[in-house]
């Protein structure tokens, strides 16, 4: 993963995950509706900022390499073969504010947290569940992956060459982790049938505090995107 | 009795030959039992058929009467009715853990979290949990961050934690060192006084010692069933290979059977 | 569910020039049908979100499903029976993807999606060709081959199944032609 959950104390790792989920989603439906080039601008400015504020500022190095790219071809394909700047600008701004945002996320919230607030509004539990076991299953995957090719490259597997050679070495490799995969999730569904919910409701044993200031905020921010939209669709 | 096994078989959905054929057999409080034999006898199976995950959630077709604390824990009701009351260790503990934990503490509370008890009862039962298992320097550790050993001991705690009437426990050793093993053995006894303690194993060397009954099985059938210094001494057990480290050294210097079965006993018989 | 990442980082590890994002998709439609493979797709496209922090993923969130559903029609018809089948479901694929994935890059993005096919465009758009037609036809390219891959590997992968594993699965008899 190129940005965990990173431990911290700031404004948005106090806030109920909602208000953090809220505070992202607003970003991507904004920067769609507010005014261009100004606005969409001043978003990115607005977003950076936050990230800064609330103790994050090292989600923007890798924010910065995920856009770098962006914005060369952007450049290249609206500004210097075509003739259209502010729209390579736009865009640019847009991808920005809503990598930038997402990153936010994922660095406030344990997915843990946001499946115990899911569950604590009634979202069912084999929902959020398989949600995070599958995004905690990822970095297991990718070690039983490299483990598998390691392994055939010892028994000789070449992995470099020609393009058809290449696409023949997955198979190999593929068939393992199939393998090795569908053993794990049978385990999985071992464990969650035995230490999983019973017919109770499940005890949320830390639940996280939704407090009047994140229902301001929440309620705040939602009210502000829809004046957006309406300014948009009538102006 | 707190389990009751009788002429239980079953069949894998992909297997075409039964992998456990016509088990009988009890359990009760009291006593610690083994269940060994090679790869693919059925140890493992015949928890899983205790535990009501077979076939519950492996699929298959399991034949015979099975009681657990009087429930079927193949079917909907029994599988509710004993939710929290049979706890499973299996093994690869890393595929146990929940993924909604930060820390070994809210892992070992997830089981009681999940029933639904009062905070503080989960607090209390945590506790007992990590203090029973040695593993309470490790309580503000993120999970994902453990060794095997260390996990392995943390999943102990989290099926310990639920506090069942029945501990299933599938190789509980297998990730630890030899000390290590030996101390989560030695814990076997004292759980064996108010739990129904069942272990599929093949360490007998570390497992023996701490247990009161042993059941051989052999290609899905019950070979033997009875004191580890009966079973595991007898000639046909220790040629299989299914006997203690102990017991094949005697039969390999010539001893005659019955086998001394622990590393004391073979020390004695060559004493004399 | 993670199998489509897993063999992401093997892709990477083997430095293939495409994405190959979806095998774990089509792979899933093959063995257990159109409805698991739509979970697949759509747990998948969220894992390599997450995974890769790059949001923009998250829009082709349509194309993802789409191919679930294309590949669990291709595998109930047994396209994966042999080597010109297989391509032409491959190709099929590919064209359906480039289109659902036409006006997301173009309205969404401006055109430029990251990696190859930007280059792919910009050479198009170079050359005088209009944005609009520059980012169906290097999406066409990059999808077409991409996908033609996917399902080649796909049937690989599934003829080279233990016979044991196979009787798990409902589909692959059929998704190979031998029902």
């Amino acid at each position: 993963m190129i940005v965990g959950y990173q431990p911290g104390t700031g404004v948005l790792h106090r806030a109920h995950p909602f208000t953090t989920t809220t505070v992202v989603g607003v970003a991507m439906v904004l920067t769609f509706t507010l005014p261009s080039p100004e606005g969409t601008l001043a978003l990115v400015g607005v977003y950076v900022a936050l990230a800064v504020l609330a103790g994050i500022p090292r989600v923007l190095l890798p924010a910065a390499i995920i856009v770098a790219p962006v914005w060369l071809f952007l450049v290249l394909i609206h500004a210097v073969i075509g003739d259209d700047p502010g729209r390579a600008l736009v865009f640019g701004a847009r991808i920005t504010t809503m990598v930038v945002a997402f990153l936010m996320l994922l660095a406030t919230i344990h997915p843990g947290r946001l499946v115990d607030a899911l569950v604590d509004r009634g979202v069912p539990f084999a929902v959020g569940y398989l949600l995070a076991a599958t995004l905690q299953a990822v970095p297991r995957l990718q070690a039983q992956g490299r483990a598998i090719l390691d392994a055939q490259r010892c028994r000789g597997l070449r992995v470099r060459g020609s393009l058809a050679r290449r696409v023949r070495a997955i198979v190999p490799l593929a068939v393992p982790l199939v393998l090795a995969a569908l053993a794990e999730v049978d385990a999985r569904a071992f464990a969650l049938q035995s230490r999983g919910p019973g017919g109770r409701a499940r005890t949320a044993i830390t639940p996280p505090l939704d407090t009047t200031r994140d229902r301001v905020v929440r309620w705040g921010l939602v009210v502000v995107t829809l004046l957006a939209i309406v300014f948009r669709i009538v102006g | 009795m707190s389990i009751e096994l009788e002429q239980v078989s079953f069949t894998y959905p992909s297997g075409a030959a039964p992998v456990l054929r016509r088990i009988g057999a009890e359990f009760a409080v009291g006593q610690v039992t083994l269940v060994t034999g090679a790869l693919g006898s059925g140890c493992s199976t015949l928890l899983l058929t205790m535990a009501g995950l077979a076939p519950h959630t492996t699929g298959g077709l399991r034949e015979g009467r099975v009681s657990v604390l009087g429930h079927d824990p193949a079917t909907e009701e029994g599988h509710k009715a004993l939710a929290g009351r049979v706890g499973v260790l299996l093994p690869m503990p890393w595929t146990q853990l929940s993924g909604m934990a930060f820390t070994v503490r809210e892992e070992v509370a997830f089981g009681p979290a999940n029933l639904g008890w009062p905070r503080a009862r989960i607090t209390d039962a945590v506790e007992a949990a990590l203090h029973l298992l040695d593993v309470e320097h490790l309580a503000q550790r993120d999970p994902r961050t453990l060794s095997g050993g260390e996990l392995q001991r943390v999943m102990f705690a989290a099926v310990v934690s639920v506090q069942p009437d029945v501990l299933l426990l599938d190789e509980p050793a297998q990730e630890l060192d030899p000390l290590a093993a030996r101390e989560v053995y030695a814990l076997l006894p004292a759980l064996a006084q108010r739990h129904t303690v069942v272990v599929a194993t093949t360490d007998l060397d570390r497992a023996v010692s701490v247990s009161d009954r042993v059941l051989v099985m052999d290609r899905g059938y019950l070979a033997s069933d009875g004191l580890p210094s009966d079973v595991l001494s007898t000639l046909p057990v220790v040629q299989s290979g299914a006997s203690t480290t102990a017991a094949t050294i005697a039969y390999r210097a010539g001893c005659p059977a019955p086998f001394p079965v622990t590393v004391d006993d073979l020390a004695v018989r060559y004493r004399r | 569910m993670g199998i489509n990442l897993a063999l992401g980082q093997i892709t990477a590890v083997i430095h293939l020039p495409i994405f190959l994002d979806t095998v774990g998709t089509v792979l899933v439609a093959g063995l257990s049908g159109t409805w698991v493979a739509l979970a697949t797709g759509f747990l998948s496209q969220l894992v390599f979100t997450v995974v890769s922090g790059n949001f923009t993923w998250l829009w082709f969130l349509p194309v993802q499903l789409a191919v679930a559903i294309y590949a669990g029609m291709s595998a109930r018809l047994g396209v994966f029976r042999s080597v010109p089948t297989t391509l032409a479901g491959g190709i099929g694929l590919g064209i359906v993807a480039a289109v659902l994935s036409w006006p997301i890059s173009f309205y969404i993005f401006g055109g430029v999606t990251g990696g190859g096919v930007s280059a792919v465009i910009t050479a198009l758009r170079g050359a005088g060709v209009s944005l609009g037609w520059s980012v169906l036809l290097g999406g066409l390219v990059s999808d077409v081959i991409d996908k033609t891959v996917t399902f080649l590997l796909v049937r690989t992968v599934l003829t080279s199944l233990p016979d044991r594993m196979k009787a798990r699965f409902p589909v692959v008899t059929r998704a190979l032609g031998r029902a």
